[in-house]
């Protein structure tokens, strides 16, 4: 409930539960995920569109978003907390908003993150800070003297000194004061040879630095970056995105993430090799960060989902790491499907699955507009994909399935549970080409939204799998259908506040296949029907019991006592819930009122889909004397509150029995039914007792 | 040579036309609220494509709507237009998942270079189990706040509103739909003086002459409801008032749209199920929107006849500046000296016969005065059909009842009538009911000027004195009543 207020709140709510990547409505990159107050943070770098004028090629990145999750599903996003326009030191215009971090020290957090300079063309590293995890962060108006390099992280050690690691000339660390904006120790001065090949004139004089802190030691040769180091233990870590590939010859290789090892938190490291590798479709990029929440450690990373074309736009994306007894790391393989529980309540992109058959292929819902997702295609009565951890707690077997399919002729889509060979959860039949007397529908190609009712729910948490034969998928997701009734627990009721009475025996609808349309319901069909001894129900109790049977001409019927959630009783959801015929049908129902005294001059106010025929009788039963309705609705009728009344009446002291028959055609049946006083007012003095 | 044969033609047609639906190929169901786009009008309809007029009264097909689905609606937002559409559902084939979904146009024109539209996206849904079907949208921008609202469904469960972004024709993040009626389908949600006014349809379609529908209509101050109807029923209970039935041999009025053409004229839109002069057809229909204690309803379709043309200033009637011809009768005296025993008998009517060989042959003004029901006070207005039209109505001539003596405008601004009627643009008439059921009757073109006039009407200078002048709405001046004699 806290992350549902704190979304109702931001009014920020991502409407589809996390598989990877996370964020599904904007890019992010460079994730740094940090624990506070029990809940996860995500500081990403906003990645977007170059606007026009901003350089088309390069990383663009002009503002700061966070997000935050408390189950890594279902995420928040808080919004824009740093501008580039609100940084006094930056280039309000330079794109340059690289990756950042934050971190808590007593109550204040501090946002670390580099930007392009207002003046020059290198990059510093900028603090704020805020009073919450959301900020809104106040920007120092200097960077951080002594760092020129991008990819801040700071490490809060366990003995309350903080260090401060960046990129610029290979990964620096650095002591932080207490105030954790400046860096501790002396500046050194630091002479580098001009780059031979650069702008400089040759022979010119070496360039020279003030530069924090120290390299850190121990690392491998190749290009890197995004240091990120935690603790673990007695151990710590420093993570980097590391180019291992051969560039020599011209290639060009991409990054992978590694590591290396240390008892101190500045090093020497001890290099140990690979967290991740390279990125299987060239997306040059990664950086990520590593957490532990709730006793489980994750990996955040990104991978340029959403920007198949363009490398520069990335989305993040979480997969679980784990150690080994002596501390290092196994290497983790990238997912679409990501971690977390997803409701089964919550739409899910099956199409993120964790496993598939080798003939199971996924491409983009939408070329031109990426940020739409993905969908899978199982092309053969072999193919099947599992999909981990649903949830499918608070389903109930009056639920039913809505799921997103297109197929190019009529097949059939299976959910198991577990595996292709495990219990059929439920079964969607696909029709794509159907006829209708002279009408053909064909929807072959075409995304259907179809449902299907469950056969089987599995308890508690459980993989999801997907089976069929060409078809293609884009999401599943288990609703909850309405309550439209509650089971009867007490021995009265009362009519609601407004009258209306919502406790009736029920009896199974009767076919009646020739009602077309309701045009038909003419007062001459009612009579026939509904008031002819031979067209009846038999027997037709005065007041019958729960579960009682009856016979109507080769159907048996039987008569449930139902108590509606809504004033109106919803005979279309009645019959649906028995799985019985909705269209084309006759209800009868029939419920007992005991009134403390005589009620005269009322009448009998009612409404119905469609036509309806209304009586109340003497506790003994309908007799031919008291065979005249008091109300017809007849014709093409829609439920009305108060659509016709009865002449005035008067209810008997003691027990009344009002019954009702409702036919129809095509539409929801529904009716509703009070009794008003003179001035249309509710009369609600009386008990109902069935 | 030319007037002359105008004339005849004139004359032929007057005797087969009765101003009734629109002209042309108006033939449509569920028409989106009426749009003007580049000097023309737009309306959309079920199943895709769209009728075009370039006067608004006669319509042809031509309109382009891609995605098929039933009863769109479209409306200008800033430099672009917005369609909203349902697809599928609507319970064809069983089927009542149903979406709707939203698309931009920069002009309806579909001969326009520019016209080109962006990629539909979707901005609700139904799954076909739950009790909505989305299908039949429809749009408001609330005046009031700038935000835009969506009510979509069918009688397959409730109707539902929603909130979309004005800039992007998005679902507003987080909005979560919610139930304002049921009863109806191919509702349409407008905001007037306070109020936010659901309308529905209410009935059965489809059925041609048989067909039940009808509009009903409930009000809230929140447009997020609930809607209430006159009696204090809510829309969720079935509650709505009549605003159009069936009548004037039309059947089956569905899908609202209001369009406000000026301060007090506006004009509602829908369809006839059946149209019994056009072979049952379904067709646009366009008649004038009333206003009553803050309750919508539809004014009557105007007819050709004859009328007293009464001023809402005073209540004297428009007349032809003759003189008073007196009836001659024998004298009865008081009532003491009237004798009870001599039966009673009846007088006839003033006859034109009477009295047109006193009227002077040229040109004789215009007066108003005390209505004496005498045939220099009645009126003959009938519909021109090679006039063309203005949005919702025919252009009209305005005659003395048994005669071709045209009431015209005069390049000074004053009102005349000429001996004969010959189609020219002063002696052609664009009659408005009013909000308020008065009527407004303005001249096509006042001599001299070049543009079709929108502005001068004819106005009570003085209680007797016709003339032109700017329509005013809140000055009775402005207003006439017709009433048929």
């Amino acid at each position: 409930m806290k992350t549902l207020n704190l979304m109702f709140m931001l009014g920020f709510p991502l409407a589809v539960t996390a598989q990877n990547p996370i964020i599904h409505n904007q890019f992010a990159a460079d994730p740094t995920a940090r624990v506070f107050n029990n809940r996860v943070y995500v500081y990403p770098s906003h990645d977007i569109v170059p606007p026009e004028g901003a350089r088309q090629d390069w990383f663009c990145m002009g503002d700061y978003h966070v997000f935050s999750s408390e189950n890594l599903t279902d995420w928040v996003d808080h919004g824009v907390f740093l501008d580039q326009k609100d940084v006094q030191w930056g280039n309000p215009t330079g794109f340059s908003m690289w990756a950042p971090d934050c971190v808590e020290k007593n109550g204040t957090y501090y946002f670390y993150f580099p930007n392009g300079s207002r003046i020059g063309r290198g990059f510093a590293i900028g603090v704020a800070t805020a009073k919450s995890p959301e900020g809104p962060f106040t920007c120092e108006p200097e960077p951080i003297k002594g760092i020129s390099g991008i990819d801040p992280c700071v490490l809060m050690d366990n003995d309350g000194q903080s260090y401060i690691y960046w990129s610029g000339m290979g990964i620096r660390g650095a002591k932080l004061k207490s105030n954790m904006k400046e860096v501790d120790g002396e500046l050194q001065t630091m002479t580098m040879p001009q780059r031979p090949g650069g702008n400089a004139p040759e022979g010119a004089a070496p360039r020279t630095f003030t530069v924090a802190g120290q390299n850190m030691e121990g690392l491998p040769d190749g290009f890197k970056e995004g240091p990120f180091v935690f603790r673990r233990g007695d151990w710590y870590y420093l993570t980097f995105p590391w180019v291992r590939g051969d560039t020599s010859n011209g290639a060009n290789p991409t990054e992978t993430l590694a590591y290396a090892m240390s008892k101190n938190p500045l090093g020497p490291w001890d290099f140990k090799g690979i967290i991740m590798a390279e990125h299987a479709n060239h997306c040059w990029t990664n950086h990520h960060s590593i957490i532990e929440y709730k006793g489980q450690w994750y990996l955040f990373y990104h991978h340029n989902d959403f920007s198949p074309r363009d490398d520069k736009r990335r989305s993040p994306c979480i997969d679980k790491i784990s150690f080994r007894p002596d501390g290092t790391i196994v290497e983790v393989k990238p997912t679409m499907r990501g971690v977390g529980v997803s409701p089964a309540t919550s739409r899910i992109d099956v199409d993120r699955y964790s496993e598939a058959s080798k003939d199971v292929t996924t491409d983009y819902v939408d070329t031109l507009n990426y940020f739409r997702g993905f969908y899978a295609s199982l092309p053969s009565k072999t193919s099947w994909l599992r999909y981990g951890d649903v949830d499918f707690s608070g389903l109930s077997a009056d639920d039913y399935l809505s799921v997103s399919v297109k197929a190019s002729a009529n097949t059939e889509l299976l959910l198991h549970e577990g595996g292709p060979k495990g219990k059929i959860i439920a079964r969607v039949p696909i029709t794509v080409v159907s006829q209708m007397g002279n009408f053909r529908r064909d929807m072959s190609g075409r995304w259907l939204t179809l449902t299907a009712p469950l056969q089987y729910i599995p308890k508690g948490v459980a993989d999801l799998c997907v089976t069929g034969d060409s078809l293609s998928i884009d999401w599943v997701q288990f609703k909850n259908r309405r309550d439209y009734f509650t089971p009867i627990t007490s021995p009265t009721a009362r009519p609601d506040d407004e009258g209306f009475i919502r406790r009736w025996m029920l009896l199974e609808p009767i076919d009646n296949p020739e009602a077309n349309s309701n045009l038909l319901f003419s007062w001459t069909y009612l009579q026939d029907n509904l008031l002819n001894p031979s067209k009846l129900p038999k027997p037709l109790p005065a007041m019958p019991r729960d579960g009682q049977k009856v016979k109507y001409g080769k159907q048996s019927l039987i008569w449930h006592a139902m108590e509606s959630n809504s004033y109106n009783v919803r005979l279309f959801r009645f019959a649906d819930l028995l799985q019985k015929a909705t269209y084309r049908v006759c209800f009868w129902a029939v419920t007992a009122i005991d009134c403390p005294e005589d009620i005269p001059n009322v009448r009998l106010a009612a409404g119905s889909n469609g036509a309806s025929m209304w009586w109340i009788e003497p506790a003994e039963g309908r007799t031919a004397e008291n065979d005249n309705p008091v109300l017809t609705l007849e014709s093409d009728r829609r439920m009305v509150a108060d659509d016709g009344m009865s002449p005035r009446l008067t209810l008997k002291k003691g027990r009344n029995i009002i019954r009702c028959a409702v036919v129809n055609g095509p539409g929801l049946s529904d009716f509703c039914v009070r009794f008003v006083d003179e001035k249309g007012n509710p009369v609600t003095n009386f008990e109902i007792k069935n | 040579m030319k007037n002359l044969r105008t004339i005849i033609l004139f004359a032929f047609h007057c005797t087969l036309f009765t101003a009734t639906a629109q002209v042309g190929a108006p033939y449509i169901h569920d028409p989106s609220t009426i749009v003007e786009c580049d000097g023309k009008y737009f309306t959309f309809g079920t199943g895709g494509g769209g009728l075009i007029s370039d006067d608004g009264w006669t319509w042809r097909s031509g309109g382009v709507r891609p995605g098929g689905g039933a009863a769109p609606d479209a409306m200008k937002i800033g430099n672009r237009y917005l369609v909203i559409y349902g697809a599928t559902g609507g319970g064809l084939f069983g089927n009542h998942n149903g979406r709707i979904l939203t698309m931009w146009n920069n002009t309806l024109d579909p001969e326009s270079p520019n016209f080109k539209y962006t990629e539909a996206i979707e901005v609700a849904s139904s799954d076909g189990m739950e009790d909505c079907d989305a299908i039949d949208p429809s749009l408001l921008l609330d005046p009031t706040t700038g935000r835009l609202w969506a009510t979509y469904g069918t009688y397959w469960g409730s109707i539902r509103l929603i909130e979309l972004d004005p800039k992007t024709g998005e679902r507003v993040k987080g909005n979560v739909e919610q139930d304002v009626a049921i009863d109806c389908e191919a509702t349409d949600l407008i905001y007037r003086d306070g109020w936010y006014y659901l309308l529905g349809t209410h009935g059965t379609c489809c059925d041609g002459v048989n067909s039940t529908y009808n509009i009903i209509v409930g009000r809230s101050k929140s447009v997020t409801g609930p809607y209430y109807d006159n009696v204090g029923r809510d829309m969720l209970k079935g509650g709505g008032r009549m605003v159009i039935n069936a009548g004037d041999r039309v059947t089956g009025p569905g899908h609202f749209g209001r369009t406000v053409i000026d301060e007090g004229v506006e004009i509602m839109s829908c369809h006839y199920e059946a149209d019994f002069d056009m072979s049952g057809r379904s067709v646009l229909g366009i008649r004038p929107l009333l206003w009553k204690n803050g309750w919508p309803y539809a004014g009557d379709r105007f007819h050709d006849g004859t009328y007293e043309i009464e001023s809402e200033r005073r209540g004297y009637s428009l007349e032809l500046g003759v003189n008073f011809v007196r009836i001659e009768q024998q004298r009865q005296g008081g009532f003491r000296r009237v004798d009870p025993n001599e039966p009673v008998k009846p007088i006839p009517d003033q006859q034109l016969a009477d009295v047109v060989s006193t009227w002077p042959t040229g040109e004789i003004a215009v007066r108003c005065s005390d209505y004496m029901f005498r045939p220099h006070q009645h009126w003959t207005i009938s519909a021109v059909p090679e006039a063309g039209g203005f949005l919702g109505g025919p252009y009209c001539k305005i005659t003395i009842a048994g005669t071709d003596r045209a009431l015209a405008a005069t390049e000074n601004l004053e009102l005349t009538t000429v001996p004969q009627f010959n189609g020219s643009d002063e002696q052609l008439w664009r009659i408005e009911q009013l909000i308020d059921g008065t009527y407004r009757i303005m001249p096509k073109r006042i001599p001299g000027q070049k543009a079709i006039n929108t502005k001068y009407v004819i106005y009570s200078a003085g209680d007797s004195t016709p003339t032109l002048a700017e329509y005013d709405f809140n000055s009775d001046n402005s207003k006439w009543n017709l009433k048929r004699r």
